[in-house]
């Protein structure tokens, strides 16, 4: 009894552990002091650090104790790539968190944006783990709706209402068709146990429409085209650390799942999903690229940059071997780290001038160098430009889409990424060359933001250069 | 010839649909809520009509009883009632239809071919066994998906209050 016991809490770890600094949070809100106008006493500054230590600890404890093993009947699993994607997400929060710290200094209602924060992680996690339809819904749904939360926490702001709202109807929208395919399917397979389905897959028309709506459910997730019009206004509504909580966590964490699912579970459908991944490959790449190129509003930018992105990763689960599934898992982690450093130095220019617009950062390398070079580097490892990691990403994903013989597909790619050097191009030009008579103030960082800054900067460089990276993550799904 | 069980499924399924319709075509939104009501109450038929007694009242205890009071109550909070809403134009109102008529006719098309068939196995559903089922850890038990809902709740829960209650302090500033 005290082994099962032990191998219980081992298994479940990441969520335990996540669960315990949830409630910490919550319990030291109660004790709280407050002034005599309600706002916090020390501007937030022991709850930040507390909050920010427990993550650090969250984060390191991912690294230790990790065993493979099922629980609840087989509908949760746990393996070592199981914990390496959980604590990758681990990795993501910590520093969406740090990176917040300037926003959340005046925020009157810190603790509730960490509790539904975490509560959004632990439905990631619980997504990643499932193996059970109902399980993997629930994670889902625990992973949407507290963001929507999230996302209207400028609250004095309408915009921020509204991106809310509109995250919250499409996500009730993708649910409502997820659903009904996951209905459809216990319909004609009578079982939603992921290791029992493809047994049950029998290549007949109405499974494949569940599949499709399965898929389209994904897409709203990580707004991959032609499901991706609540992107755009939601990131430009959110505040900054929501938008790149939004575009790196939660999408990577889809993106995870979504791999797990379609190569696993679906695998007998492979021929049928992998024309669907190849359209919504091809359309997104092309949609994100084009629209990221009109638009004046970085965070819009970044946005229709990042569904530019989707669209990459999906040509590299398009391969349909296991270089797919690491590719992506890679891409990721490198995708984290970019898009989160990019994010970060907007987060702070937002926080502290309210400035968003390309044109507004003119001339923000006389001012701010360190945060300058930071951005430019971020920007040339999203574009994909040796040596930063970027490039090494989509290399190996456009290498596992070319590994099924669909060179149209990897030719479209490339041609795509050309276009996406001339948007991210052009933010660096304007920091860079652009002359400007009002630049953006120089900004004194405080330690939080320029630690997670450092740590993305750091982890644009190494992941890239290391060939360990790579190798470890294909040792992870060479042992599965 | 329909056997009377069939005729009754498909006055009930009627129902439904046709409540379903007028809460999406009527432009009051409180008779809109109320239509919903009628629709779920149809709902709670079709669980009766299949013998499934717990789901049913499940369906008028959560969904009549619960969601639509809370439906009304926001509506009273936030709309004018009495009011009709504006027109929607008319292009909008026939690719709206397009999609649903090519939506449900695919659909229907597709459950109708796939041709399923009965169980042979009895169908049972003692109220207990669905307890047993919600709580249970092994095989095919639901404890943890049950913990999962709780989270969630808990998360909305104070998601809610953050985002209702942001009025208030800034008014006692002023």
């Amino acid at each position: 009894m005290t082994d099962q016991l032990i191998d219980f809490f081992l298994l479940m770890k990441s969520e335990l552990l996540l669960l315990a600094v949830i409630f910490i949070m919550l319990f030291m809100n109660i004790t709280a002091k407050e002034n005599a106008d309600g706002t916090p006493v020390d501007n937030n500054h022991s709850i930040l650090v507390t909050a920010n230590i427990l993550l650090l600890l969250n984060f390191l404890a991912g690294f230790f104790m990790n065993t493979s093993g099922n629980l609840f009947g087989d509908s949760f699993t746990s393996t070592e790539l199981t914990a390496f994607q959980k604590n990758i997400l681990n990795l993501g929060t910590l520093l969406v968190s740090l990176q917040s710290y300037t926003w959340l200094k005046t925020h009157k209602h810190v603790m509730e944006f960490y509790m539904l924060l975490l509560a959004t992680l632990l439905g990631m996690f619980l997504m990643i783990s499932s193996q059970h339809m109902l399980l993997f819904y629930l994670g889902l749904e625990l992973s949407t709706i507290p963001l929507a939360a999230l996302v209207n926490f400028d609250l004095e702001k309408k915009k921020s209402a509204e991106a809310a709202m509109k995250m919250i109807m499409m996500s009730a929208f993708s649910s409502a068709l997820l659903l009904f395919g996951i209905s459809l399917f216990y319909g004609t397979m009578g079982t939603l146990h992921f290791q029992e389905i493809p047994a049950a897959l029998n290549g007949s028309d109405l499974q494949l429409y569940c599949l499709i709506l399965l898929i389209a459910a994904f897409g709203f997730k990580i707004s991959a085209v032609p499901f991706h019009f609540w992107t755009a206004d939601v990131y430009e509504g959110a505040p900054v650390p929501v938008t790149s909580y939004l575009s790196v966590i939660s999408k990577g964490s889809i993106l995870f799942v979504m791999t797990t699912v379609l190569y696993n579970v679906f695998a007998g459908m492979g021929v049928e999903w992998y024309l669907i991944i190849c359209v919504l490959a091809v359309a997104t790449m092309i949609t994100g690229n084009i629209f990221a190129v009109r638009q004046q509003n970085l965070k819009r930018l970044l946005a229709f940059s990042s569904i530019a992105q989707v669209g990459f990763i999906l040509v590299g689960m398009s391969g349909q071997n296991t270089e797919g599934a690491v590719s992506v898992t890679y891409f990721i982690i490198i995708y984290i780290f970019s898009n989160l450093a990019a994010l970060g130095v907007i987060s702070v220019v937002s926080a502290l001038t309210g400035k968003e617009k390309i044109s507004d950062y003119k001339g923000f390398y006389k001012t701010n160098p360190m945060l300058s070079w930071i951005l430019a580097i971020a920007l040339f490892s999203l574009a994909g430009i040796p040596p930063t990691s970027g490039f090494f990403g989509k290399f190996f994903l456009l290498l596992a889409g070319a590994g099924n013989g669909n060179y149209t597909l990897v030719i479209i790619a490339a041609l795509n990424m050309i276009v996406s050097l001339y948007y991210y191009l052009k933010i660096v030009k304007a920091v860079f060359m652009d002359a400007n008579e009002e630049p953006i103030p120089t900004i004194n960082l405080a330690f939080f933001p320029k630690a997670g800054l450092l740590i993305c900067l750091i982890g644009i460089i190494v992941t890239g250069l290391a060939s360990g990276s790579y190798n470890y993550i294909q040792e992870l799904f060479a042992s599965l | 010839m329909m056997s009377l069980g069939a005729i009754f499924f498909y006055i009930i399924s009627a129902f439904i649909l046709l409540m379903g319709i007028l809460a999406v075509t009527t432009r009051k939104i409180f008779r809109s809520a109320i239509y919903l009501l009628g629709s779920l109450i149809g709902i709670a038929g079709l669980y009766f009509w299949l013998e499934v007694e717990f789901i049913a009242a499940v369906q008028i205890v959560v969904y009549v009883g619960g969601i639509v009071v809370l439906i009304i109550f926001s509506i009273f909070l936030t709309q004018q009632s009495g009011k009709e809403m504006p027109r929607t134009n008319l292009s909008r109102n026939i690719f709206s239809l397009l999609a649903v008529i090519a939506g449900f006719l695919l659909s229907c098309s597709l459950i109708h071919q796939y041709g399923f068939e009965a169980g042979s196995q009895p169908f049972d559903n003692a109220v207990s066994r669905i307890g047993l089922y919600m709580l249970n850890t092994g095989k095919d038990g639901f404890a943890l998906p049950f913990e999962a809902v709780s989270i969630l709740l808990l998360a909305a829960l104070i998601g809610c209050i953050v985002i209702a209650m942001k009025s208030v302090p800034t008014k006692s500033t002023k």
